[in-house]
């Protein structure tokens, strides 16, 4: 995008070592700050940070950011930046499924996706077909669908046990969030690992995961080469569309809630985790494993500075700094190798 | 202005109207049309609306919005994104007050703009020459910010009082000539100022270039990595003084006085014709817009309408020029490159000699 | 381009000259001589002591206890964080004030009086305490018109701004911040309009220029709150030596985060010095969010954490909960202020220890009750307070169905 467009040699050296550390690398900072937390722990400054206990918490916290993350991964991936309407995705799926509760569990999750699918598809068709600014229209979406929750529901939350006399639906519905295999291993978790899985599969091993990537590092070539780059980008906003209503879910079944406050800054928490993952906004770099890593790492942050007894204040600060931090170098190392011109 | 006349001309010579070069007109004077159609509707139905009082309050509520939308209109010609000016007014806002109890406004006003240019400079620095995208790095100063802003004052918010710092606050909301309380008037001179600077200077011509096409910027012997950082710090310079003389006129600053104005500015500029992808755009547009937008929300309420008719109408009309200007470059890229198209761009080329 | 900067000029000059000729403020209708006695006799028979709110307790209660007020140190904020006095300015507000240029009432009854009530924002709560406000305001005959800046201080400028251009009877407000408040209070006092001040107490400076303030008493509330949590902390660790407690807060920014931590971080100084506070986070309203701090504690101080003192008996009360079940530790004592559904459901379970009678139908209903009090001739007093109410197990039964 910068200077004269040349030949940089060193892009099409394929180096082993600088594939593994461009896939790796977050993982790196992630054993870093693990063995931060261990020196602190040896030296009697914080205690317990190694131990089952706690890395569960620390993975547990992270589950609902990381469903958000991966989904929103495939639109950084397409080259569109971010989807700013999940937020709005989050609180009015979840508003939807409390008020359709009344006819029971199914029927409560089916309307909620169905609703997810709609503001996908339509963000896709916008995004894809006509291509419109994906910031700035996800923005407009935010407010419009922020506009009907409060016109529908004018300011209420409404509540699954009051919306719906049978105990049933409201049990299956509350443990969404709070199910949790051989008492340990919570649901929003197994689903996070699956999606990641999932995710990383269709990412790297489709080849809808490799028009996507020619998609979103060359969008002109992708089109002169025959792939339906419209449908690719309208594919990735539904992606996240979805896993955004599932997140939803789950934040609404936490907060036995549903109203239109839910899920307030996710939108910038889920584009931290997945830059800080290694994705560049320029599209087509970076994995669905990378962003699982980007968001152990704001975990692993945010429990050792708790651990450390830092001020919330000075946790803004450091958290801030820490990303600019980490993009940066990464930023660098890239340019460095000549895999990145941006 | 010439190039209008142009178009009129043409249209007197062929003695029709021509459709397309009506829409063009349109479009390229659609948000001056917006601002009519609004001002002229809820003067015509809102209730208490077309008085001097209301019209005034208009204009103080909008001083800040607009003073914030100057600087930032020239990051978005320039092809980057602040999302740090929200925060940039309250911290600089707040860095005024707490000075101004030990030294007075007289030192710390300038040492408040100064901190805040410092942020566009930080910012500045990291998308120009650490090259990172600039919609992060403004998401990390955002955050960093607010740590500060808290740090500063302990979490509470930050008020002054005495008789002095009372006639300040009354000066800057009193009108002084109709309508126009010194507050507004200093928006309306910076805002020439800006107007003038980006329409009329040499370096406001490169922001448009560097927006444009960097590359050919570079080419064309423009310092890119200079131009992309004085924008930064105008948006975060202007961002401060929005909102120090918002803190001022209210003798008080609060820690999220300022969080409403960023997705409030990004909307009005994009609305004012200001593209996210730069090199297109003008600053008296953002203006206009925000006033516009202004209008719109105070009609809202003089109607009684609750918030949600506010937040949706906002929305419609976002998606709608969202939609609007995707459609028309979906269907020149449609066209691009058609016989016809090119022999009507002839055509037009030399009605304008 | 310069032609445009001069069109928008003009635009700008004619708008002025047409908004001077067109200027017109609307003029207050009032009513005299005898039909202002009439209205006055016919306001005074209303009987608003019989409403009650939607959770079937009483609309309308005045805290009959007047607070002994302490004598106010030199300098509070010298003064350490666990000193009660320190807080001095913020708890005590508005209890001597040098009122200035406050308008006489007309005592003409409060009967078809046109109210403006200014909240803070769209929230649930905000919606009940409307709809008590809306109650007593029928009882009344009274125009009441309620606006919401949606928490944006600007726009509650500028709706301050409109009502005076509206010029009605009374104004009644929430301020969105303790220290803008001033500004605003000048500014309606200014035009001459009467205007009470509501639910969030704005520093005392404010004060000055309103006719009064009603609304909870936040600091007096958490200090109840706090002695009831170390009895219950007492009552469950027999002879403990030291009782290690946490606290969630309020966002930063307003009088809540000072309120609720350290109301009872100073009270509980005194009332009982073996607590022993571990820290104190401001995580904001997610459940998710507070769900990590507390688990983090739970590693960091183990056994020593005893009890947690929350700001907010919903998001972030789930949040303490959920941690604490995973965790396995229901030993720890969990108090919260607020009075929502979701908190009194925790109560009712047991997993909740205490929360906060906070009765937001009550809060709208006091305010306006006041404004019509003031038409009706009555003396007020500085302050009203909301009287001051623990909800635990034994009679959250009395509360339900929960008015948000």
């Amino acid at each position: 995008m910068n200077g004269i467009q040349k030949v940089d040699t060193r892009a099409l050296q394929t180096n082993r070592f600088s594939k593994l550390l461009s896939s790796i690398g977050i993982y790196a900072i992630a054993a870093l700050f693990i063995v931060l937390g261990v020196v602190l722990q040896s030296m009697g400054i914080i205690n317990n940070f190694l131990t089952t206990q706690n890395m569960m918490n620390i993975v547990d916290a992270v589950a609902l950011l990381g469903i958000v993350a991966v989904g929103m991964a495939f639109i950084t991936y397409s080259g569109h930046y971010a989807d700013l309407s999940a937020p709005t995705t989050i609180a009015l799926t979840g508003i939807v499924s409390v008020e359709l509760l009344r006819f029971g569990f199914i029927p409560a999750i089916m309307g909620a996706v169905v609703v997810g699918l709609i503001i996908g598809i339509i963000n896709g068709i916008v995004i894809g077909k006509f291509k419109a600014n994906p910031i700035i229209w996800t923005l407009a979406m935010s407010y419009v669908s922020m506009g009907v929750i409060r016109f529908v529901w004018v300011n209420k939350q409404i509540y699954p046990d009051v919306i719906t006399d049978d105990p049933f639906p409201v049990m299956l519905f509350d443990n969404i969030y709070r199910f949790r295999f051989f008492n340990a291993i919570s649901l929003p978790l197994i689903i996070m690992l699956v999606l990641v899985v999932v995710g990383q599969f269709i990412l790297k091993r489709t080849a809808f995961g490799a028009q996507l990537k020619l998609t979103g590092s060359a969008k002109r070539t992708a089109k002169f080469s025959g792939i339906n780059v419209e449908l690719m980008i309208a594919l990735a906003f539904i992606i996240s569309a979805f896993t955004t209503t599932i997140a939803g879910l789950a934040i609404t079944s936490l907060s036995r809630v549903g109203a239109y406050y839910n899920g307030a800054g996710y939108d910038f928490r889920a584009v931290t985790a997945i830059v800080i993952g290694g994705m560049t906004l320029a599209g087509g770099r970076g994995s669905i494993i990378g962003v699982l890593g980007g968001t152990l790492v704001i975990g692993l942050m945010n429990n050792i500075m708790t651990l450390l007894g830092v001020g919330t204040f000075s946790q803004d600060i450091i958290r801030g700094a820490i990303f600019i931090l980490v993009v940066g170098i990464n930023a660098k190392t890239l340019r460095s190798m000549g895999r990145d011109d941006a | 202005m010439q190039r209008l006349y142009g178009v009129w001309g043409g249209m007197m010579r062929k003695n029709k109207l021509d459709k397309s070069k009506l829409l063009a007109l349109g479009d390229r004077f659609r948000i001056y049309i917006l601002f009519g159609v609004i001002f002229i509707f809820m003067s015509l139905f809102a209730p208490r609306f077309f008085n001097s009082y209301n019209l005034t309050t208009i204009l103080r509520t909008v001083s800040m919005n607009a003073t914030i939308a100057l600087g930032f209109t020239i990051v978005m010609i320039c092809g980057e994104m602040d999302l740090s000016i929200g925060r940039t007014a309250t911290f600089a806002a707040v860095i005024a007050l707490t000075l101004q109890k030990k030294f007075g406004y007289g030192i710390s006003v300038p040492i408040a703009v100064l901190a805040g240019a410092g942020v566009g400079l930080l910012n500045g620095i990291l998308v120009a020459k650490i090259k990172i995208n600039s919609f992060i790095v403004t998401i990390g100063t955002m955050t960093i910010l607010q740590g500060a802003t808290y740090t500063i004052t302990g979490g509470n918010s930050v008020s002054l009082s005495g008789d002095k710092v009372f006639a300040i606050s009354d000066f800057l909301a009193k009108p002084l000539l109709p309508m126009l309380p010194p507050r507004v008037l200093l928006t309306i001179l910076f805002v020439v100022v800006f107007h003038l600077f980006v329409s009329n200077s040499q370096w406001g011509r490169n922001f448009y270039m560097v927006g444009g096409n960097r590359t050919t910027a570079w080419l064309a012997g423009i310092n890119t990595d200079r131009i992309t950082i004085t924008a930064f710090i105008l948006s975060s310079t202007m961002a401060a003084v929005a909102g120090i003389l918002f803190a001022m006129e209210s003798s008080a600053a609060t820690l999220n006085m300022g969080d409403n104005s960023l997705m409030y500015v990004v909307s009005a500029t994009i609305i004012g014709g200001t593209a996210m992808s730069g090199g297109k755009g003008g600053i008296l547009r953002s203006v206009v817009a925000v006033l516009s937008l202004e209008m719109l929300y105070t009609g809202t309420i003089l109607f009684g309408f609750g918030n949600e008719v506010k937040i949706f109408i906002s929305g419609l009309i976002l998606a709608l020029v969202v939609l609007y200007e995707a459609y028309a470059s979906y269907k020149h890229e449609k066209t691009i490159g058609q016989r016809a198209v090119l022999l009507e761009e002839l055509a037009q080329a030399k009605e304008k000699i | 381009m310069k032609k445009q900067v001069k069109v928008v000029l003009l635009a700008m000059v004619l708008l002025c000259l047409g908004g001077l000729l067109f200027a017109q403020g609307e003029k207050a209708v009032g009513v005299t001589g005898a039909g202002a006695a009439a209205n006055l006799e016919a306001s005074l028979k209303v009987d608003t002591s019989v409403l009650k709110a939607a959770d079937g307790q009483p609309l309308l209660r005045l805290s009959s206890e007047l607070p002994k007020i302490p004598t106010r140190p030199a300098n509070p904020e010298a003064l350490p964080d666990t000193d009660p006095l320190r807080w001095f300015d913020m708890e005590y507000a508005g209890w001597d004030t040098k009122k200035t240029n406050i308008p006489a009432s007309p005592k003409d009854g409060a009967i078809g009086k046109r109210v403006v009530m200014i909240v803070h924002g769209d929230h649930p709560w905000t919606t009940a305490c409307s709809n008590g406000a809306k109650k007593v305001a029928d009882a009344y005959g009274m125009d009441l018109k309620i606006l919401s800046p949606n928490w944006d201080l600007a726009v509650q400028n500028q709706m301050i701004d409109q009502s005076i251009n509206e010029r009605p009877d009374m104004i009644l407000i929430i301020p969105l911040d303790a220290t803008t408040a001033i500004q605003q209070a000048r500014r309606i006092n200014q035009s001459g309009i009467p205007f009470i001040f509501f639910n969030t107490l704005p520093t005392a400076e404010a004060m000055n220029y309103a006719i009064t303030w009603t609304g909870p008493d936040d600091f007096g509330q958490m200090r109840k709150l706090a002695k009831v949590f170390a009895d219950e902390m007492r009552r469950r660790n027999p002879g403990a030596k030291e009782l290690g407690i946490a606290y969630v807060q309020h966002a930063p920014g307003g009088s809540p985060y000072f309120a609720r931590s350290y109301g009872p971080l100073s009270e509980l100084a005194g009332y009982a010095p073996e607590v022993v506070t571990l820290d104190m986070q401001a995580p904001g309203f997610e459940a998710d969010r507070t769900m990590q701090l507390v688990s983090d504690w739970l590693t960091r101080f183990g056994p020593r954490l005893k009890g947690i003192f929350a700001a907010d008996d919903s998001a972030q009360a789930l949040g303490i909960i959920e941690a604490l079940k995973k965790a396995g530790r229901d030993d720890i004592v969990v108090v919260a202020a607020g009075n929502s559904k979701i908190g009194m459901d925790m109560v009712t379970d047991g997993s909740l220890f205490a929360i906060t009678y906070q009765t937001a139908e009550g809060d709208g209903a006091l305010a306006v009750q006041t404004a019509a009090d003031w038409f009706n001739g009555k003396e007020l007093p500085n302050r009203r307070d909301i009287p001051q109410h623990i909800i635990t197990k034994a009679d959250v039964a009395d509360f339900y169905p929960p008015q948000w």
